[in-house]
């Protein structure tokens, strides 16, 4: 049955642009228009405020937690033109590091597969990518994929960490040969794949389908299979899902999931990789699922319509 | 585009008034609100005096309210209220009505007073009709104009007394008062309802039409098919009028619909961008006018008044005057503009009636201009100069358009600077450009250099993107400046912080750039307000906005794509704590705090239209509390437990199992574990998998006897139609363990069967220690050898082999090389034998290898360590390599260098305990001083008794290892 397990007061001063839980599920961090980050404690069904991060000088878009085997760690991106990252060390949260190399807002921060190390991607306004790589002693490499989106950049995602092409061309026996890759989308109305060869990086694909500002991309978990999927939704109103069966990954073929009335802000897989959760400017989330004849379905629309979610939901929004 | 705090002169509130209209008389001395229970009429020289008021008995509010524009009747009113107009005198601090106007059949929608004939009338109504009255004569108009549409608004021309204009829905239509019967022009001009309709203050046939559309549009009516240009506007616009002084208009949204509560001043010769936002009422501006001005005084004043019950004054100095006149532009005009400058100081005083050609041709080149804008090339240098913000202190530019070059002189403290910016000829596409040091610059030479090569860089990025240089060019080199001047004294301010500026800003007129939601935010996405995620392993954490905060526009209306639509939204206050009476001194103070962000107080928030309870009507009973209490803009996060939708089950993982030593049994107790969740159809799973790993089943270890159960039906090919199966369902957890099952099941052939010890089953343990046995190293020391490939203790084939190992039944590598190393047939038919009675394909591994490690991360998240490290250990690839500290050891036997607890060399195991002088296999420690050590429990036991080195080579192991 779904259950709202606990609802969060966050005492935001203005409009909440992100929410996100670590990984184990037991923290949530919220960012605002009101410029702080805040951490929360929700273990339990519990909401007890552990940091309210100020930092930054504009709204905050995006927060991103990274792999716990690097530490408590987050990162934040804002309208400033800055990404932080916050570290906690000793129950304190503090900045850990201060990236201004964008000249425009920056819109999205994703930390790569921890298979990496410790690795963020931005996508900013200005129109680049830049890859932040920690390299220890708080030294922080970056690559900067310049005009990775003309006018702008307004998402990333990281492809899972999982050996490319033929599954049995690989030698067993050693460390298999992860491709770092990740997918962007941008006001070019494109989504573009990236792949990182030889250090450096170099756009790999380029996918076309949608007629407005991709808005955001999501690059599916990985359950082992060779499919790779990705989502990605525009303001179009399109959400379309890509999928590429080819072990060389050079074709992707879009099936669109949906039209929606109002342009959409948010695509996001479930852990399976088998549930997108779609979420946009008509204020409701829908819950999307593949059948086994590969037809994706809504399955639940959270916040209004039918289903045991939205009647929950708005019960608890009627309490606001 | 400019959100300044506008220059505020003052601020009153009249919290009961509930006025639905205001009006200005045309002395500037008063300002009448017009409340359904009372008309109040404000001293605008000392607003804050209490109003007098004029008791009315209607049930009706008073839809329009209009003075008498003439100073000879300038103590006259009129007030429409339903169908009537009811006229009032004011005199002595006293008012009451001297006359009624009925005529109307239906609600009056508009009334104007002519400008030419002090007594003359005019109204429009729904009912179609537009009379004229003459207001000696209230019995009966004196002329009525049928338009068979009903009308919206009706205004007189402004230079001709006969001319009238009125619009019904989306068209206007142009009356002459002569001939009644039908109207001399028809104007298509919207394609929406017309709300606003303006006659240009010195052209007898322009006019300014705002509709619902979301646009302004300016027309000569005797081109009624071409409208001469229009400002778009990202939502509709309820009235746009034009300014007293020159190329002005000022707009307002629509209020029913909208949170925008500002008004915004546009340069007609510009229609890019405003010039200027009066940003301050939280709520919806019901009206606004101009206050005709005292003799001698420079500054306009604009009265506004708003449904957050106050009334404002603007003050628009000469400065912002001249930003509407825009001086520099027009020199492009040079030919047609020069001929016009006398003209436009006239229209400037809105003295009298000028010639409509000069204005009309201005306004003509306006398309032009709005084209180059939009079309979103650059500007040319002429406009980069004539918009450029550069209210810096310290800082004076001389431009020079014509020949192409600027002068930037400032001066901090002791340094001196004077720069030479000449722009190419291709400025700003893609030309740099140059900037030199003249004198009497004082700073050091390194320090020009420096600077020259910021800002060359600077302008760099600008004009990549064909966009203007100047100002942050001018920015960054006062920053340059203040940077070096402030070394000493801490950190040089980031050129990029926001809010404060690189120049304390003056508190008028703050960084036009650094405007939130401004057009320089074009290319920013318009932020999430609602957005959800799978988080953890069975969440969904989403928001919303609360259900207080409504979009403002229509639903058919799509939420806009870019941030820069906000500009239309300048609320004025960001926070919801607001302040109702601030003066202007306390506006500033407000704004300043409390996160000093004085600038960017417009918000997404303002997007939304923001519910407040008793707007109108509870205000009474709940008094102040209700309508000060906070809007909240944050909804609540929420956490919902969605793991029901997944295909794999937390119970499932805490109850799985998988004990190699007794498949069946493991096979049996997971088929329950499945039941017990409701999974029938894993369940069944379990129990064809314990059916398929029957002992029964076990094939021959040789080949010629018998076909493997592998190659039957039942066999090899009904798991892989399984593992298709959930592969299409996402189970994960089924796949995994699927796999690591009948990974277990063992050749009942090998020696190393399930007699044996439970660790010796597990070919693996020894190699891949860090899943199975970290938690047995201990202390500083530990012998575990990850991921070294040594080559493995292997009796099942007892081959030796030259590449890493025979990794058991595992490896693809296995069955590649396999075929090729082996010369000897039976070996290799041995091998394919081999590979044949496996039930899992082994040219899978590495997908069933990643099934695994999926399900491991899964369990991890879960807080399942040991579950997953017992569905790791069947993963045929090494974990991550180990990346601590590696120790390299001498064989004790041979002295070759080894590492791990065989020697590679002698094949014999690397080290002796120092206490029994066995081998040591499992969990050790050693001392990194010396080197000898051996059995944890050994160690363990001699150091809880001794300090030294059970080796006797007197080292104090304990104190030596530990850092």
């Amino acid at each position: 049955m779904v259950s709202v397990i606990n609802t969060v007061d966050t005492s935001h001063e203005d409009m909440i642009h992100d929410a996100q839980m670590d990984y184990y599920g037991t923290r949530l961090a919220t960012c605002s228009s009101d410029r702080t980050v805040k951490i929360f404690d929700v273990r339990n069904g519990g909401q007890i405020l552990v940091a309210d991060l100020r930092g930054h000088e504009g709204p905050v878009w995006q927060v991103a937690w990274a792999h716990p085997m690097y530490g408590n760690i987050l990162a934040s991106c804002s309208y400033d033109r800055k990404v932080i990252v916050w570290k906690e060390e000793n129950g304190s949260w503090d900045k850990m590091y201060e990236y201004t190399g964008h000249e425009s807002s920056v819109n999205s921060v994703c930390w790569g597969p921890y298979d990496f190390g410790l690795i963020l991607a931005c996508g900013s306004s200005d129109g680049a990518i830049s890859l932040l790589t920690f390299t220890g002693e708080q030294q922080w490499d970056v690559k900067k994929i310049s005009n990775a989106h003309t006018i702008g950049c307004n998402a990333v995602s990281w492809a899972p960490a999982v050996v490319p092409g033929s599954l049995v061309d690989q030698p067993s026996g050693q460390k298999p040969n992860y491709v770092k890759r990740f997918v962007s989308g941008g006001c070019d109305n494109l989504v573009k794949l990236w792949k990182e060869e030889d250090g450096q990086w170099k756009e790999d694909q380029k996918l076309e389908a949608h007629s407005d500002w991709v808005r955001d991309v999501g690059w599916a978990p990985s359950i082992g299979l060779p499919t790779s999927t990705i989502a990605s939704c525009s303001q179009d109103g399109r959400v379309f899902i890509w999928t590429c069966e080819d072990p060389t990954g050079n074709t992707w073929t879009p099936k669109l999931l949906h039209k929606f009335a109002d342009v959409v802000w948010h695509v996001s897989w479930s852990i399976t990789g088998n549930i997108l959760a779609v979420s946009g400017g008509d204020n409701k989330v829908t819950l999307w699922k593949e059948s086994m004849d590969g037809q994706w379905a809504c399955i639940s629309d959270v916040s209004k319509g039918q289903g045991a979610v939205s009647s929950i939901t708005d019960t608890q929004q009627s309490e606001q | 585009m400019a959100a300044r705090w506008s220059s505020e002169n003052v601020v009153v509130e009249f919290r009961d008034a509930q006025a639905t209209a205001m009006s200005v008389d045309c002395l500037g001395l008063h300002a009448v609100l017009s409340g359904r229970r009372f008309l109040y009429v404000v001293n605008l020289e000392n607003p804050s005096e209490a109003p007098r008021k004029i008791s009315r008995q209607s049930k009706w509010d008073v839809g329009t309210v209009q003075w008498n524009p003439h100073r000879a009747q300038s103590r006259v009113f009129a007030a429409s209220s339903n169908q009537r107009v009811d006229l009032y005198t004011w005199k002595d601090g006293f008012g009451d009505v001297h006359a009624s106007l009925q005529g109307h059949t239906r609600v009056i929608s508009d009334l104007d007073w002519s400008w030419f004939e002090a007594e003359y009338l005019v109204s429009s109504s729904v009912d179609t009709y537009i009379y004229i009255w003459d207001t000696r004569d209230p019995r009966k108009p004196l002329v009525a104009l049928s338009a068979v549409a009903g009308a919206s608004q009706v205004k007189w021309n402004r230079k001709n007394q006969n001319v009238l204009a009125s619009s019904h829905d989306g068209d206007v239509r142009i009356w002459d008062r002569r001939k009644p019967n039908t109207a001399v022009e028809y104007v298509a001009a919207h394609l929406s309802k017309i709300h606003g309709l303006d006659w240009h203050p010195d052209n007898e046939y322009i006019l300014a039409t705002s509709s619902q559309d979301n646009s302004v549009r300016f027309w000569d009516y005797r081109q009624p098919r071409k409208c001469l240009n229009i400002l778009s506007c990202q939502v509709p616009v309820w009235k746009a009028r034009y300014t007293p002084f020159s190329h002005g208009l000022v707009t307002v949204m629509v209020p029913q619909l909208r949170r925008e509560n500002s008004l915004l001043l546009w340069s007609t010769l510009d229609l890019n961008s405003p010039v200027h936002a009066f940003v301050g009422h939280d709520d919806v501006v019901l009206e606004f006018q101009w206050r005709p001005q005292k003799e001698g005084s420079k500054d306009c004043q604009l009265v506004t008044w708003s449904r957050d019950q106050t009334l404002r004054i603007w003050r628009v100095d000469p400065q912002l005057q001249k930003l509407c006149a825009n001086d520099t532009v027009e020199e492009l005009l040079e030919g047609v503009a020069l001929s016009m400058e006398p003209e436009r100081t006239q229209s400037f005083q809105d003295l009298e009636p000028q010639q409509s050609t000069a204005p009309l041709a201005e306004d003509l080149h306006d398309p032009e201009q709005a084209a180059l804008g939009s079309s979103g090339a650059p500007q040319t240098l002429q406009q980069e100069f004539s918009l450029v913000n550069l209210q810096i202190r310290n800082v004076n530019v001389e431009m020079d358009a014509l020949n192409r070059s600027c002068v930037v002189s400032a001066h901090l403290g002791s340094h001196q600077v004077r720069l030479v910016v000449k722009f190419p000829a291709h400025y700003p596409n893609n030309a740099v450009p140059t900037f030199q040091f003249v004198s009497p610059t004082s700073i050091p030479s390194a320090m020009r250099t420096k600077i020259q090569k910021i800002l060359t860089d600077t302008s760099l990025q600008k004009v990549k993107r064909n966009q203007n240089c100047l100002e942050p060019c001018v920015r960054q080199l006062m920053s340059c400046l203040e940077s070096d001047m402030t070394q000493e004294d801490g950190p040089p301010a980031s050129p990029y912080v926001l809010s404060n500026p690189v120049t304390p800003a003056l508190p008028a007129f703050p960084r036009v750039t650094n405007t939130y939601g401004s057009y320089q935010d074009a290319n920013i996405p318009f932020p999430r307000t609602s957005g959800a995620r799978f988080c953890g392993t069975g969440c969904l954490v989403y928001f919303t906005r609360p259900n207080t905060m409504h979009r403002s526009v229509p639903a058919s209306e799509p939420t806009p794509r870019s941030l820069s639509a906000l500009s239309a939204y300048h609320s004025g206050v960001l926070t919801p704590m607001k302040m109702r009476t601030e003066s202007q001194s306390t506006l500033r103070l407000y704004s300043g705090s409390p996160t000093r962000s004085e600038k960017d107080t417009v918000s997404i928030s303002s997007f939304y239209y923001k519910e407040r309870k008793s707007r109108r009507f509870k205000t009474k009973r709940e008094g102040s509390d209700s309508s000060n209490r906070p809007i909240k803009l944050a909804g609540k996060v929420i956490i919902q437990e969605i793991s029901c939708l997944l295909p794999v089950h937390r119970a499932l993982g805490e109850s799985y199992i998988l004990n190699v030593s007794d498949i069946q049994d493991t096979c049996q107790k997971n088929a329950a574990a499945a039941l017990v969740v409701g999974r029938r159809d894993v369940a069944k799973v379990w129990a064809l998998a314990s059916a398929a790993t029957s002992q029964d089943l076990g094939p021959d270890p040789d080949p010629d006897i018998d076909t493997p159960w592998a190659r039957h039906p039942f066999g090899r090919h009904l798991l892989e139609t399984l593992l298709d199966h959930y592969s299409q369902m996402s189970d994960v957890q089924t796949l995994a363990m699927l796999c690591s099952v009948f990974r277990a099941q063992r050749p009942p052939d090998a020696p190393c069967g399930q007699q044996l010890p439970r660790s010796a089953l597990l070919p693996h343990h020894s190699r891949y220690p860090s899943f199975t046995s970290s938690s047995l190293t201990s202390g500083s020391c530990s012998s575990t050898s990850d991921s070294v490939p040594v080559a493995p203790w292997n009796p099942a084939t007892g081959r030796d082999s030259e590449h890493g190992g025979p990794w058991g039944e595992s490896s693809p590598d296995d069955y590649r090389y396999g075929n090729q190393a082996y010369s000897d047939p039976r070996e290799r038919e041995r091998e394919q034998h081999d590979m044949n009675k496996r039930l899992l394909d082994p040219t899978h591994v590495l997908q069933f290898d990643d099934f695994k490690k999926c399900y491991g991360e899964i369990l991890h998240r879960w807080g399942l360590k040991e579950k997953r490290a017992d569905v790791l250990k069947f993963t045929s690839c090494p974990p991550e390599p180990h990346k601590g500290i590696e120790f390299g050891v001498f064989c004790c036997h041979c002295r070759s260098q080894a590492r791990g607890t065989q020697c590679e060399v002698c094949r014999r195991l690397t080290f002796q305990c120092a206490v029994c002088h066995v081998a040591v296999r499992g969990a050790s420690n050693f001392c990194l001083s010396c080197g000898h050590g051996g059995h944890t429990s050994h160690m363990m036991d001699w150091f809880s008794r001794h300090d030294q080195c059970p080796a006797g080579c007197g080292c104090h192991c304990l104190q030596q290892s530990t850092y």
